[in-house]
């Protein structure tokens, strides 16, 4: 087609004109008069003030900033009212803990002289009265000394029935909570209660602040301290808080361990993982988690160091063996063995986590309280279709699937829907079919696998036959309620949190016991036999250890990172030269 | 017209109603609150209860529902877990213009929006600005010039930029733009966020970060919109009034943007008008990959946490902006078009 030249000539106008304009008349909103603006301006001079910056000219003055990507927001700064990893483990830099972690998951005292024992006599005898003797250079950020008072109110605040806090673990099992002296803390546990190391004092709130707004409103829920913490205990201080965008901690001048060698910390809230990698490999953030292991070699390939921080997470399935909800054949110990002896954990390890964790044994692995002994069900097909057909599971109808008293070997096997879990599951379903065993595989949304019986959680009522998760309730504690015959969910019971279904009388009495061994020795001996019991029964198939993993860029120095707090010595970190 | 807009006002209040009903309804299938509040633990039997108890969630729906509308000031809530009923409610309820407080963080719905809303608006009235622009430009032109090369090619690219996902987009472009560019040396794009935490939130600096999820909003709905108007304005060209400007000897321009533009602006208005009330809502992928702090990641964040109050308050807020909107779009129709009139 000719298109005449005057026409072209003239639309070529028209169309020019129109960009002219249409470029006019962007005044009318903000924005538009910024983009365009931006795309020649910051090219030239932002670039090279960003890079230059950190460099050369104004190195001394600079503010030292680490930037950490969040892939999730702190849903709130108070540490009471949140479980949510990404909120409790930003809480060891403005907030405080009686005692931190190392990394080799060790007590470290912050807020007390000691960690109480028997020997010092901060422990009792019969395990249930705590003293702690706190440290007389500890303050506020805003200078108010800690005393036993901040205590106190943090126990008062917890149990208080207006109070919405997240858990009252363990502060519901305590019958009371005092201050002596200013110094001196005394707390009388009910029973004596073993986990105290793990669960005592992850965080404080402060009395001077909250008190009045407590007395005023009766409640604490909606205190603004909640969102702005400006007054804090950590080495760091609570700056700023831009919903979705951003959140801001600057040194703590008044930091009793020394200030911080950083002058602020910076998150950012990046929902989606792969722009989490991309942020990193384009230098706009120095420590990123919960990677996907695929991306690892690439992030390594960008100079950033991959970090695994061992939680006591070790993702596991745990078998429906509920007496009347439970299939028929997972309530036989020689299925559970054939399924562990047919599944290559090994191979799954090493192809779909490149190899970076190990199989897990039990649920307590990486931890003292394991039996030295028990190392992972070997890979072995053959053996695992002998103990089928022992157990009389034959496929008499020639369907390729097992079956006994007409019942077919079909367990369903249900998880969330995290990436890693779903190929777990495809690759069980192969691996099992090659020894008759047909898997039905399911996957749910977070807040529907975990809800409670009553909510007809996927993972609570029995519907599933194999169910995948991970926990690790009391890190670094070993103790769990996962087993016990009381915490099977019913009608009458909802709530309840032993998966499983699972009524064994001689573990329900270990478990029973190991809570209240105050005695370290004693308890590491309980816990040595619960795995070996665990183990041997196939109560739960460990597929691998779990580490979280962090990635820290060359950019930030003296990183240590423990699997309690994770942040445990974020006053060393320091900029590399 | 008066009346027309009063009536139709009027005949809103039901359906809204309607819609808050099934909503809420909907919502108590999204999943457990609570189950979400033991973090990546299960929540401990003993906090469930309590907190059931203390969020008002082991009343039935209809009372949740009857609480959320009305607020529960008149009753009293057992706190305590005694089984006896001592405190009284503090929630007045929507109808009051209280939409309660969030369950994941305890601020107050409307503070929780209000934070959004302005990034929202701001990403999202950008793009749409320039959507209109490049999608009227393009559109006329491959219209006046159907079949012609630069019609081609351009209805080529568009159907390219419209097949392709916005995740997809966004990553290629971030990836070249942002992390290939600062590795040649090129200047460069930023990733995520809104600013740089060392440069400080400046207006510059938010424009600059804003550059590559516009371009992202943006490409999909050009090519969506220059199609329609260029299939509109084929129509109108080819109207009989048209060709009378044209035998008037009218100067192109005044029949192109006069007489045939207004008139096929008429489709046109009522896709924008029920664009528009989903601006509010966000972009759920643009806004999750370039990490921009919208309503699109507040509604998934929240949702995903079975944070019904926020939920509810974000989708009736959404539902309003519907009805207004194609209020504005009627009332606009009228003006676009003599020959509508509403009595």
């Amino acid at each position: 087609m000719v298109i005449r030249q005057s026409t072209r000539l003239f639309l070529f106008v028209l169309v020019v004109v129109s960009m002219i304009l249409a470029g006019c008349a962007q005044p009318a909103t903000p924005a538009a008069t910024q983009a365009p603006a931006a795309t020649e301006a910051p090219a030239v001079t932002e670039a090279p003030s960003v890079t230059e910056a950190p460099a050369a000219t104004e190195a001394p003055a600079e503010r030292k900033v680490a930037t950490f990507i969040w892939t999730q927001e702190f849903d709130t700064l108070n540490p009471y009212y949140t479980n949510m990893w990404f909120s409790s483990v930003t809480q060891q830099l403005y907030n405080c803990w009686a005692w931190d972690f190392d990394e080799a998951n060790k007590p470290q005292p912050r807020l007390v002289t000691e960690l109480p024992s028997v020997d010092n006599g901060g422990l009792s005898a019969d395990g249930k009265v705590i003293t702690m003797k706190l440290r007389d250079d500890i303050v506020w950020s805003d200078g108010t000394p800690i005393t036993s008072e901040d205590f106190v109110f943090t126990y008062q605040m917890i149990m208080a029935d207006r109070n919405t806090v997240a858990s009252r673990n363990p502060y519901d099992l305590m019958e009371k909570v005092e201050g002596l002296d200013a110094r001196t803390v005394v707390i009388t546990f009910k029973e004596p209660y073993a986990p105290w190391v793990a669960n005592l004092w992850r965080g404080l709130l402060p009395a001077h602040v909250l008190k009045p707004i407590f007395d005023q409103e009766g409640t604490i829920d909606t205190a603004e301290w909640n969102k702005a913490p400006t007054v804090g205990c950590g080495p760091f201080v609570f700056d700023q808080w831009e919903s979705g965008s951003f959140t801001r901690f600057v040194a703590n001048e008044k930091y009793w361990l020394g200030r911080p060698k950083l002058d602020e910390i910076f998150f950012r809230f990046v929902p989606d993982d792969a722009s989490q990698i991309a942020a990193l490999k384009a230098g706009d953030g120095d420590l990123g988690t919960f990677f996907a292991y695929s991306d690892l070699p690439e992030l390594e390939a960008a100079g950033i160091k991959i970090i695994n921080s061992f939680s006591g997470y070790n993702e596991g399935i745990y078998f429906n063996m509920h007496a009347e909800k439970g299939h028929p054949a997972l309530k036989d110990v020689k299925v559970r063995q054939a399924i562990a002896l047919a599944f290559d954990r090994q191979k799954l390890v090493d192809d779909l986590l490149l190899g970076r964790t190990k199989v897990a044994a039990t649920d307590w692995d990486n931890t003292p309280y394991n039996d030295p002994s028990i190392s992972p069900w070997p890979y072995d097909p053959e053996k695992a279709k002998a103990l089928l057909d022992e157990a009389g599971w034959v496929d008499s109808n020639g369907d390729g699937v097992r079956d006994k008293d007409g019942v077919e070997l079909v367990l369903k096997y249900g998880t969330t829907t995290r990436e890693i879990r779903q190929d777990t599951q495809a690759v069980a379903q192969q691996q099992l079919a090659e020894v008759g065993i047909k898997l039905d595989l399911q996957s749910f949304d977070p807040d529907i696998f975990f809800a409670s019986y009553a909510e007809n959680g996927a993972s609570a009522n029995f519907s599933l036959d194999l169910i995948e998760y991970s926990d690790s309730p009391n890190f670094p504690d070993p103790d769990t309620s996962a087993w016990l015959c009381a915490e099977i969910p019913s009608d009458e019971n909802p709530t309840g949190v032993n998966t499983s279904g699972l009524c064994d009388e001689e573990l329900d009495a270990l478990f029973k016991l190991q809570a209240t061994q105050v005695d370290y020795n004693e308890r590491v001996q309980t816990f040595n036999k619960i795995t070996k019991m665990i183990f041997e029964n196939v109560y739960w198939l460990g597929l691998w250890q779990d580490p979280d993993l962090f990635g820290v860029s060359s950019r930030l120095a003296n990183v240590k990172i423990s699997g309690v707090t994770p942040f445990f010595n974020i006053m060393e970190w320091d900029l590399a030269q | 017209m008066t009346r027309y807009i009063l009536r139709r006002l009027l005949q809103a209040i039901p359906l809204l109603f309607v819609i808050s009903l099934v909503l809420f309804f909907l919502m108590q299938n999204m999943g457990d609150p609570i189950a979400t509040m033991g973090g990546r633990n299960v929540t401990r039997s003993a906090d469930r209860e309590r907190l059931k108890r203390q969020l008002g969630l082991d009343k039935p729906i209809i009372v949740q529902y009857l609480y959320w509308l009305a607020g529960n000031d008149w009753a009293k809530a057992d706190l305590d877990g005694d089984g006896i009923a001592e405190t009284p409610g503090t929630r007045r309820g929507v109808l009051r213009g209280d939409f309660g407080l969030s369950l994941v963080n305890k601020k107050p719905v409307t503070q929780v929006i209000w934070e959004r809303l302005p990034n929202t608006l701001l990403l999202m009235l950008t793009a749409e600005a320039m959507i209109l622009i490049f999608a009227l430009l393009i559109g006329i032109y491959s219209a006046l010039k159907q079949y012609s090369t630069f019609d081609n090619i351009i209805t080529t690219i568009t159907f390219l930029f419209y097949s392709m996902p916005v995740f997809f987009f966004a990553l290629v472009t971030m990836y070249i733009f942002a992390v290939n560019f600062k590795k040649w040396g090129l200047p460069y794009l930023p990733t995520v966020g809104m600013f740089e935490p060392t440069a400080g939130k400046t207006p510059l600096q938010v424009a600059w970060h804003m550059v590559l999820p516009t371009a992202t909003l943006s490409f999909g709905f050009i090519a969506g919109y220059s199609r329609y108007i260029r299939s509109a304005m084929l129509e109108a060209m080819g109207q009989d009034y048209v060709r009378t400007a044209k035998a008037k000897g009218l100067p192109k321009p005044e029949i192109v943007y006069i007489h045939a533009l207004k008139n096929a602006a008429l489709p046109i208005v009522t896709i924008i008008a029920l664009d528009l009330p989903f601006l509010l809502g966000g972009a759920i992928v643009t806004e999750r990959i370039f990490g921009w702090p919208g309503m699109g990641r507040l509604f998934l964040d929240h949702v995903s946490r079975g944070d019904t109050p926020v939920v509810m308050g974000i989708l009736m807020m959404i539902a309003v902006a519907v009805v207004i909107f194609q209020l504005i779009a009627d009332i606009l129709y009228a003006w676009l078009d003599p020959r509508i009139r509403y009595t």
